[in-house]
């Protein structure tokens, strides 16, 4: 799984190395993998010693990972472990103190940061569409107002994404009439519309009764296999084993260990990982 | 069924039928004053809806930087809108009228009618009024669309960052527009406040239809319970249609499913 992974990443890469090969050049880190591993190496998401605190409350002491092109990484971990902080310090939803991260080898921090939102999509636990729109209104506000399409454009464009999430018949409908897994699947298509590089997704199945999880996962694995960037904050563990390339378990700030599911499932490095896991999975069965 | 022996002796004066036909001696004298009270109703209206319309553009902003502003103008809108709601209306209409007026250059005074060559008006109750009823409606106006615009969940503000909108793009398209729907039933209330606040600009010597019909008494005292039903009968009047428009409003503009 993990070379087919890597063997079409090699085709895409090359041309988002060369482009941004000038833009990375102030940062020798990035510059050097890309050096040393040839063209197809750079990283689309690179975080760096990443420090994060709220007032003198530290959240986050010090993370780093790189993410490749189509790579969907979940991430697990006690509530407060700083899972949400850290998803929003990627978009800026939330400004932090220390470390760097780098988009496609440009510092975030560099970046204007309604120009990075639009390269960078988010799904939220508590969905947060907008209560006053159309499922389709909902998508075509953003193409709209941001990329500045026309009316007409912007319909067919989000007319396809709702298509996507299979929820073309429901365009009309306003958030109320939908329901919870309906409405989680338009705001993927909401992210999904502006063509974002990378997909934050931060416990997007946790707010929804049980019986409308699996609608939303199953377009989540949908873009998994079509090759979409992901960052997952969920614990449902039968997502992670069959759509992700790697597991990070996240707890009080810090990357406690991180490798292939089967990896942190079957022979997990540390005690810590292998309980939480352990809880994760009975807390599952007995629901 | 003791009580209902005796009954009130007031009652029993009031000619029913007579009453309908608004020809009873002082029904008759209601209807005689009819186009003196119409041009006070005209005043009534005029002044409720200017006062209404200043209420709005400043009480809009008013309540828009109470929520997103900062600093001194913050400050600076939240106090005003605390010493407004803490005087009482008759005070600042009497204020607005006899302290407010500055000298303006050309040696007239705010609030005075505009010469005409070197004819003088004087001073307009008129505009007093509406200043003092404005100002006072803007700082309640405020905190009606403070309260709305908090109430639309931060969530959707950050979903409209998280797509590339800006702050701006963020409150104008997705919060607004909801913060504006759930304004209408506190706007409804102070619509009515409002309509019926201008009756006391009766202090400062304006007359709009409460001061005629108490002109009016004062020619004839007998005519008391008439005029004041008959007035009551027209703010009640006025009140309903307004409150009945502005429900239609609500309903045109609700969200299908619900809020949330
Ligand atoms: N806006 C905030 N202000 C202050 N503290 C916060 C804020 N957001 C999160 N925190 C704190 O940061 C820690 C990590 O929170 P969070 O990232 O939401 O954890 P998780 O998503 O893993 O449950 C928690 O202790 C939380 O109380
Ligand atoms: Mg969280």
């Amino acid at each position: 799984m993990s070379d087919q992974h890597s063997g079409t990443a090699d085709g895409t890469d090359t041309s988002a190395a060369t482009a941004s090969g000038t833009e990375a050049s102030d940062t020798d880190t990035a510059s050097a993998d890309a050096a040393t591993a040839g063209a197809a190496s750079q990283p689309l998401l690179r975080v760096e010693d990443l420090q994060k605190s709220y007032g003198d409350e530290t959240v986050l002491r010090g993370i780093s990972f790189d993410l490749d092109k189509r790579d969907v990484e979940v991430i697990i971990g006690p509530s407060g472990s700083g899972k949400s902080t850290m998803l929003r310090c990627v978009n800026r939803l939330t400004e932090f103190q220390g470390g760097a991260i780098y988009l496609d080898g440009e510092s975030v921090m560099a970046m204007n940061d309604n120009d990075l939102r639009r390269r960078v999509g988010m799904v939220f636990q508590d969905i947060n569409l907008f209560a006053h729109l159309t499922a389709l209104q909902n998508v075509t506000l953003g193409l709209r107002k941001v990329r500045g399409m026309g009316k007409e454009a912007a319909r067919e464009k989000a007319m396809d994404q709702l298509d996507r999430v299979g929820l073309a018949s429901q365009a009309d409908s306003y958030p109320a009439e939908l329901s919870g897994g309906q409405k989680q699947r338009v705001g993927i298509a909401r992210a999904l519309a502006m063509d974002p590089e990378l997909l934050l997704f931060d416990e997007p199945t946790s707010a929804l009764d049980p019986e409308l999880v699996g609608e939303v996962l199953e377009v989540m694995r949908d873009l998994a296999e079509g090759g979409m960037t992901m960052l997952v904050v969920t614990h449902e563990m039968g997502f992670a084993r069959r759509a992700a390339s790697s597991l990070m378990f996240l707890d009080e700030g810090r990357i406690v260990e991180r490798g292939p599911p089967e990896q942190l499932f079957d022979d997990p490095e540390h005690d810590r990982t292998a309980e939480f896991l352990q809880r994760l999975t009975t807390i599952s069965e007995e629901v | 069924m003791v009580l209902s022996l005796a009954s009130p002796p007031a009652l029993d004066a009031v000619d029913w039928v007579a009453l309908a036909q608004f020809e009873s001696g002082d029904w008759a004298f209601v209807r005689e004053q009819l186009p003196y009270l119409a041009r006070g109703f005209v005043v009534t209206l005029l002044l409720t809806l200017t006062s209404i319309v200043l209420g709005f553009l400043a009480g809009f902003p008013m309540g828009a930087i109470e929520v997103y502003g900062r600093g001194p103008l913050r400050s600076f809108v939240y106090g005003a809108g605390v010493v407004l709601r803490a005087i009482p209306i008759v005070v600042i209409l009497v204020f607005m009228f006899f302290v407010a007026p500055i000298p303006l250059p050309g040696g007239q005074f705010a609030f005075d009618v505009p010469r005409v060559g070197s004819v003088s008006f004087g001073r307009s109750a008129f505009l007093a009024a509406t200043v003092g009823l404005g100002l006072r409606s803007a700082a309640y106006q405020a905190q009606i669309f403070r309260g709305a615009l908090q109430s639309v969940s931060g969530g959707q503000m950050e979903a409209a960052r998280s797509v590339g909108m800006s702050r701006l793009q963020g409150i104008r398209h997705v919060v607004l527009p909801q913060a504006l729907r759930r304004s209408i039933p506190g706007f409804q209330n102070e619509f009515t406040i409002v309509l019926k606040d201008t009756s006391i600009a009766f202090a400062i010597g304006l007359t709009e239809l409460f001061a005629r019909a108490d002109n009016l008494f004062t020619q004839r005292t007998t005519a008391t319970l008439e005029l004041f039903l008959f007035i009551s009968l027209v703010y009640f009047i006025m009140t309903f249609v307004t409150n009945r428009s502005l429900d239609y409003l609500g309903d045109y503009y609700a969200i299908p499913g619900g809020d949330r």
